[in-house]
């Protein structure tokens, strides 16, 4: 799985983010769905820390739309 | 690591009921932690949380509370136990975020006024925090008969409980210090 390799930059002080997590979240928004991951069945969020002043953020990982797999992938009701 | 910033370590009070006896544990535990060096901390009240019931999960996100998720280096959770499980409004506040919680530290204060001290409640709570990204430290404060502990101001009676809230945060802390670095320096390969 190739993440998304562009640096996030930190908003509050400019610094290059630290990427240290990736996070599979559920569609819930039919917009949502289109960016489910296939392969994971779900959709991938990355969480980037900023390590001068601990800014949090996050950026879906992949950033851009995936073709919706044929079989059934696992949802949250 | 970081010494100039203080960690941030709010206390999430996980019920509305009138006359809640967790109210006496949660400032207990504001005023733990406020004494301690390098330390904010500050009582999120669930029942002051401004979250809608005709809706659910991220869609109904305070910002204040986001916020505070944002900032926070860890969480102490307050949680009675309610029929042998959480409450289900802090349930329904601890959905409304999830990015806010990732690489986190909880730690869970269970309270009851039978004899367990609230611990089937922080059974069932743990899958949840794992879920929501939290990192939980193998210390819980348990308060068992909690209505014996406490006077009619809210003055602790029993002072046991001290030492065992010592063990819980000293573990919590190291855990949000040792979470910080890895949030700030340690990158997913």
């Amino acid at each position: 799985m190739a993440a998304e390799t562009k640096p996030m930059i930190c908003p509050s002080c400019g610094v290059e983010m630290n990427r240290h997590a990736e996070k599979l979240v559920w569609p819930t928004a039919p917009a949502d769905r289109a960016l489910v991951d296939p392969l994971l069945g779900g959709i991938l969020e990355e969480l980037h820390t900023c390590p001068a002043c601990g800014t949090g953020g996050s950026r879906r990982g992949h950033g851009k739309a995936r073709p919706r797999p044929s079989r059934s992938h696992k949802r949250e009701p | 690591m970081d010494a100039g910033r203080p960690l941030f370590i709010p206390v999430l009070l996980g019920t509305s009921r009138q006359g809640r006896m967790s109210l006496p544990v949660a400032k207990l535990m504001v005023a733990e932690l406020s004494g301690r060096a390098g330390i904010e901390t500050e009582l999120i009240d669930v029942a002051r949380m401004p979250l809608p019931i005709d809706d659910a999960g991220e869609a109904i996100k305070d910002p204040t509370f986001s916020a505070q998720m944002n900032r926070a280096d860890a969480l102490v959770v307050v949680s009675p136990e309610y029929n042998h499980g959480y409450s289900g409004l802090l349930k329904h506040a601890l959905d409304s975020c999830l990015k806010e919680y990732i690489h986190k530290a909880v730690g869970i204060v269970g309270v009851s006024a039978g004899p367990f001290g609230g611990t089937r409640g922080i059974q069932d709570l743990l899958p949840v925090l794992r879920e929501l990204g939290l990192v939980t430290i193998f210390w819980d404060v348990n308060f068992s008969t909690v209505q014996s502990v406490f006077d009619e101001s809210g003055a602790l009676r029993d002072h046991a409980y001290l030492p065992r809230i010592d063990k819980f945060l000293k573990e919590l802390i190291w855990m949000a210090r040792t979470l910080r670095h890895g949030r700030e320096h340690v990158a997913l390969e």
